[in-house]
């Protein structure tokens, strides 16, 4: 009984960490991109008022039970990536954020990660509007793009450490250094990949704001739009940690967890900040070129070091 | 056991006319099989000098509970979905046949019967995939061909064992094999490994299936993708792990690296092929293959965790296709098409079907918590764990196959269930009882099988074990890898399910009195009012942009190569035509020639 | 918890205001010159993001509907439609003189004077065309009525609802609103 006291209590404690941590970034993305448009942009806290003025909301409308709970599937989707990644690295307040770091692995960490975009996108899917199709269709085939390089890197991490869970790498670079030195390339395709990923500029096509709506949220208002960006908040949190854990060694306390993320964050925003944007077949293209080329030379090195 | 064999073949007679007989015999029959599993008796059949064995082991229990298990429930929906169809006698007699050969196939132990069967089966099934009439002469005579490839090199293959080793058994080969010589092992190894890659679509030689399985009636693909080309797989099975395993280690590394990056290849292409489908047949028809890709590079890599992983993902396949397979039927039975581009919003009318559709493709997509999780994790940790370096590579292809896959899942539960309601769709109503009560049942079982995977690691662990692995671990939820990394299943299950059924209520309490269903007309179109009969579902060309990204590699199918190579082969019979002059003496020169070519090389391949 | 409790109201009350009215999710109605006001006040000049103002792209996820100028009868079908798309709560914020009183278009066959009698307007800015500034400062002046409570133009509209689909109807001669609109 305790155990589970503790585990829920851990849950919740680690769940509020991400969406804070999570949302105070987003809020942090917005004014620097404004900073780097010469604006002043909004204050820190926005997103908290975004979010609460959403859950405010009264009204909403639904076009059918799949769009109703599509958003659930988002925030499973992110919740339960946060409650496999390992917060914060052994001892000090380890026991806290323990979760269920010892119950799954990479691979089911890579696809677990996906879930909440295909539950989402059946959600979006049952609205009926042309464009959020269309953004789901952008948004599924540029996955298949930045998928690779990231299965790429990880997969030569794992090669390298000879273990696929991530508290056993934490374990290996606490021996032997940080997978971000000991494997370079795999790093590098690391960063490309999340370009991708973050669906940053270039890659934001699925969410053009100005040419499809907005493209998938844009039947989502009120509640369930708050619900989607509590996940986006959670999720980005996670996937940040997920990527220091297993090249930055984790962190052993809160502050250089921020530290850490944060600085991680700060390539595909700064690199978003200043890129237009890609069309979907040239971000594929893009993504299967040179981050699949290092992404090979990762495995190669991985192999023959 | 001999009984329940017996009964099978007694019940091939009386299936003639209705769907109900059928799914009778099929289901008495599955539950003879479930309550006498235990009997190990093996029946021998003396015909002269032939010995014809059957009986049941450990590994094709596995293959046989499969088989029995989803025939049942297929026949169920079959009685429902064939209803007011003619020629019922004719489509049920090879709906039989066929499921009641699959059963012969597994319990054969010699290789007679077990091709006896196999082509009863291949015969039975080219019956059916003509039944419909469309376009048969191609799409029959395609399969045929190759089925007739297939089964004629390993007839060939089995008359060369027998006179090698004085044996039909099956046993007797998998011992005798290791003494055989250098060039008999790899001519026996291909030649049986073209008969089983026919029924396993693999790559060069899948040509047949797309449209096979496609324009067949749909309560028999399901048994065809899901069953059928299982049983190229069980063969393969016994070919990898008993057979090649024993023979010269270099041969082993080649057929298995071949075999391996062929089965990679087939997932990739299949699966773009899928991508870019507009029919819902023909993009599960690809699916299949691509799905059957994955099983063979698992066998084909031989390692515990990925033979394990293919045995499992060949079962679960066959429950996901199979329910996928049905909710395409029940949708053509329904509403009259296939087409993605035109059919939309069936979810307020088939809740059931769009249920177990949903189940299944997560699987399929292999989305934890379900059971088709499980299959993929054992396969892609048995290949990162592998010491071979090409298998490290190998794993990039397939998961880009199994990432392009949530491509076509989604375009398939899109294009069929989701979208603009159109009144043109209106009249649809939910499947009948009997369709729609195999595919939630099946549903169920996937989700079961995410909780427990252990419930069918047993049986297969055990199969494996007959196979000669030793010491095949398993657990009940929690699957591990050589080095020693594990998911742990209920954790997950437990996570996933309470996570996403809090999310659920809370979304459904928050505001739940002003929240109201609107129609699909009711969305956001600039101020711009549609009309009833404005259709704005986004479905042509869904995947527009992938298809231009991917075009390089697709701009030439196999099918341009197999037309060039029927182009070849017509002038190589009008060559040959010019040698058959007609004059008595060439032939006789022709005879010589041919005996000294026999006298020279025939030292080197009948040593 | 009791929530009729006036304190507790009144701090629930101030929590929301807050939290409506430092986040206001505009849909731009962009029609006549007015649009072109917008994008100075969006970007580096004056930088609306800073008061936590965002354009949005689908009336679904706007509380705020820009009319940024004359509307004619043909416009106005699309505006009432994206307007009542809005979830609640919404405002209006119409500017520019045609809004008002028609402008330039006063004499106008097919220009309707009064927004004010179609849809309920909680500020109007007055201008031809309003510079940015003037815009930003209507905006402040519906971030003081939310933070009252007095912005509750959508209340009005569902009360007086018969009254301003007369008004509609009056102006728009082919109304084919369809059922599920409202």
């Amino acid at each position: 009984m305790e155990d589970i006291l503790k585990l829920l209590g851990g849950a919740a404690a680690t769940m509020l960490l991400a969406f804070v941590v999570g949302a105070t970034y987003g809020g942090l993305v917005r004014k620097i991109i404004a900073r780097t448009q010469n604006r002043v942009g909004p204050p820190w806290y926005q997103n908290f008022v975004d979010i609460s003025k959403l859950y405010m909301k009264d009204t909403a409308v639904h076009h059918g039970v799949m769009q109703h709970i599509g958003p659930a599937f988002a925030i499973t989707a992110s919740v339960t990536v946060l409650m496999f990644v390992p917060v914060l690295r052994e001892g000090g307040w380890f026991p806290w954020f323990e979760n269920l770091n010892f119950k799954g692995d990479i691979i089911f960490l890579i696809y677990m990660m996906v879930f909440g975009s295909l539950g989402m996108a059946l959600g979006i899917g049952q609205t009926g509007n042309p464009n959020a199709s269309i953004g789901v269709s952008r948004g599924l085939s540029m996955m298949v793009g930045y998928e690779i390089p990231f299965v790429l890197s990880l997969v030569s991490v794992m090669v390298q450490t000879h273990t696929t869970s991530i508290t056993g790498l934490m374990e290996w670079q606490t021996q032997n250094g940080w997978l971000m030195f000991e494997a370079p390339f795999a790093f590098i395709t690391m960063l490309l990949a999340i370009l991708g990923m973050f669906h940053y500029a270039p890659f934001d096509i699925a969410h053009a704001p100005s040419e499809i709506a907005s493209g998938p949220p844009s039947e989502f208002g009120g509640k369930y739009l708050a619900m989607m960006m509590t996940s986006g908040s959670i999720f980005a949190f996670a996937k940040l940690v997920f990527l220091v854990d297993v090249f930055m060694n984790g962190a052993s306390n809160l502050v250089m967890l921020v530290v850490k993320t944060l600085l991680l964050y700060m390539v595909p925003v700064l690199y978003g900040a200043v890129s237009p944007r890609y069309r979907t077949e040239q971000a594929i293209r893009y993504l299967w070129g040179w981050p699949v080329f290092f992404g090979i030379i990762a495995l190669i090195y991985s192999i023959y070091i | 056991m001999g009984g329940a064999i017996l009964a099978y073949l007694a019940k091939r007679i009386t299936p003639m006319l209705s769907s109900i007989v059928s799914f009778l015999a099929i289901s008495s029959a599955a539950v003879v099989f479930f309550t006498m599993t235990s009997s190990t008796d093996v029946v021998t059949v003396s015909v002269r000098n032939f010995t014809l064995q059957f009986g049941l082991n450990a590994y094709s229990w596995v293959f046989a509970a499969m088989v029995m298990g989803i025939s049942a429930l297929v026949s169920l929906y079959n009685i429902a979905y064939m209803s007011g169809k003619d020629r019922l006698g004719y489509f049920n007699l090879n709906f039989t046949l066929a499921i009641m050969s699959m059963m012969g196939i597994v319990f054969a132990n010699d290789w007679i019967s077990f091709f006896i069967f196999w082509e009863i089966m291949t015969w039975s099934s080219f019956l059916i995939v003509v039944y419909n009439g469309i376009d048969e002469g191609k799409i029959g005579t395609k399969y045929m061909i190759f089925s007739a490839v297939g089964g004629y090199a390993m007839l060939m293959a089995i008359v060369i064992t027998n006179s090698q080793i004085d044996s039909f058994l099956i046993a007797d080969l998998i011992n005798a094999y290791p003494t055989f010589g250098h060039g008999m092992q790899a001519m026996i190894g291909i030649l049986f490994l073209i008969g089983f890659s026919v029924k396993a679509a693999v790559m060069p030689l899948h040509v047949w299936a797309p449209r096979a399985y496609s324009d067949s009636p749909m309560s028999f693909t399901a048994i065809f993708s899901g069953l059928l080309s299982k049983m190229g797989i069980f063969g393969m099975a016994i070919m990898f792990i008993s057979v090649f395993s024993k023979a010269s280690i270099g041969d082993t590394f080649i057929y298995s690296q071949v075999i391996a990056w062929l089965g990679g290849v087939t997932a990739v292409m299949a699966t773009f092929y899928a991508v870019i489908q507009k029919d819902a047949k023909r993009l599960l028809a690809y699916s299949s293959i691509a799905q059957l890709g994955y099983i063979v590079t698992g066998l084909a890599i031989g390692t515990k965790l990925s033979v394990m992983s293919a045995l499992f993902l060949a079962v679960i396949h066959a429950l996901y296709k199979g329910i996928l397979f049905m909710a395409v039927g029940a949708v053509e039975r329904q509403a009259g098409s296939t087409n993605l581009e035109q059919l939309g919003a069936l979810i307020r009318k088939m809740p059931w079907t769009f249920f177990s559709a949903l189940i299944a493709a997560i699987a399929l997509a292999g989305i934890p918590p379900l059971g088709g999780f499980v299959g993929k994790w054992m396969l892609y940790e048995s290949m990162i764990t592998s010491t071979n370096p090409s298998h490290l590579f190998l794993v990039i292809l397939i998961f880009l196959s199994s990432t392009a896959a949530f491509l076509y899942v989604y375009r398939l539960l899109f294009g069929l269930f989701l979208g603009q309601e159109e009144p043109e769709w209106d009249h649809v109503k939910e499947a009948p009882a009997p369709m729609v009560i195999p595919m939630v049942l099946m549903a169920l079982t996937l989700i079961l099988l995410g909780y427990a995977p252990g419930l069918l690691f047993e049986p297969i662990a055990n199969g494996m074990e007959f196979l000669g692995f030793e010491n095949v671990g398993w657990q009940m939820s929690s699957l591990s890898n050589i080095w020693g990394d594990t998911v742990d299943m209920q954790y997950v299950w437990g996570s996933v399910v309470t996570l996403f059924v809090l999310g659920a209520i809370f979304i459904t309490i928050k505001n739940r009195k002003s929240t109201r269903y609107v129609t699909t007309k009711d969305i956001h179109t600039s101020g711009e009012i549609p009309e009833a009969h404005e259709n704005l579902t986004y479905a042509v060309d869904f995947y527009k942009p992938f298809e231009r990204a991917i075009e390089p590699v697709m701009r030439k199918t196999m099918d341009f190569y197999y037309n060039h190579f029927g182009n070849g082969l017509e002038s190589l019979f009008g060559f040959v035509r010019k040698i058959y002059t007609g004059n008595g003496q060439t032939y006789a020169m022709y005879v010589v020639i041919f005996l000294v070519i026999l006298l020279l090389i025939g030292e080197q391949i009948f040593k | 918890m009791d929530t009729n409790d006036k304190g507790v109201r009144k701090i629930v009350d101030m929590i929301t205001g807050f939290a409506r009215s430092n986040s206001l999710f505009m849909l731009a109605y962009g029609t006549g010159c007015g649009d072109i006001e917008i994008p100075p006040a969006m970007t580096s000049r004056y930088d609306w993001e800073r008061f936590g103002y965002r354009k949005m792209a689908t009336p679904r996820q706007a509380d705020v509907l820009l009319i940024s100028g004359y509307l004619a009868t043909k416009t106005l079908k699309r505006v009432i439609r994206s307007y009542e798309q809005m979830q609640e709560p919404k405002y209006v914020v119409a500017f520019g003189s045609c809004t008002i009183n028609g402008g330039m278009y006063w004499d106008s066959y097919n220009t309707i004077k009064m927004l004010d009698h179609y849809i309920p307007v909680d500020v109007y800015i007055n201008g031809c065309m309003p510079r940015p500034e003037a815009v930003m400062s209507g905006l402040f002046d519906l971030q003081e009525q939310i933070k009252k409570g007095e912005a509750n133009g959508a209340q009005k509209y569902r009360e007086n609802l018969e009254w301003y689909r007369g008004n509609q109807k009056k102006v728009i001669k082919n109304w084919v609103m369809p059922e599920y609109n409202w």
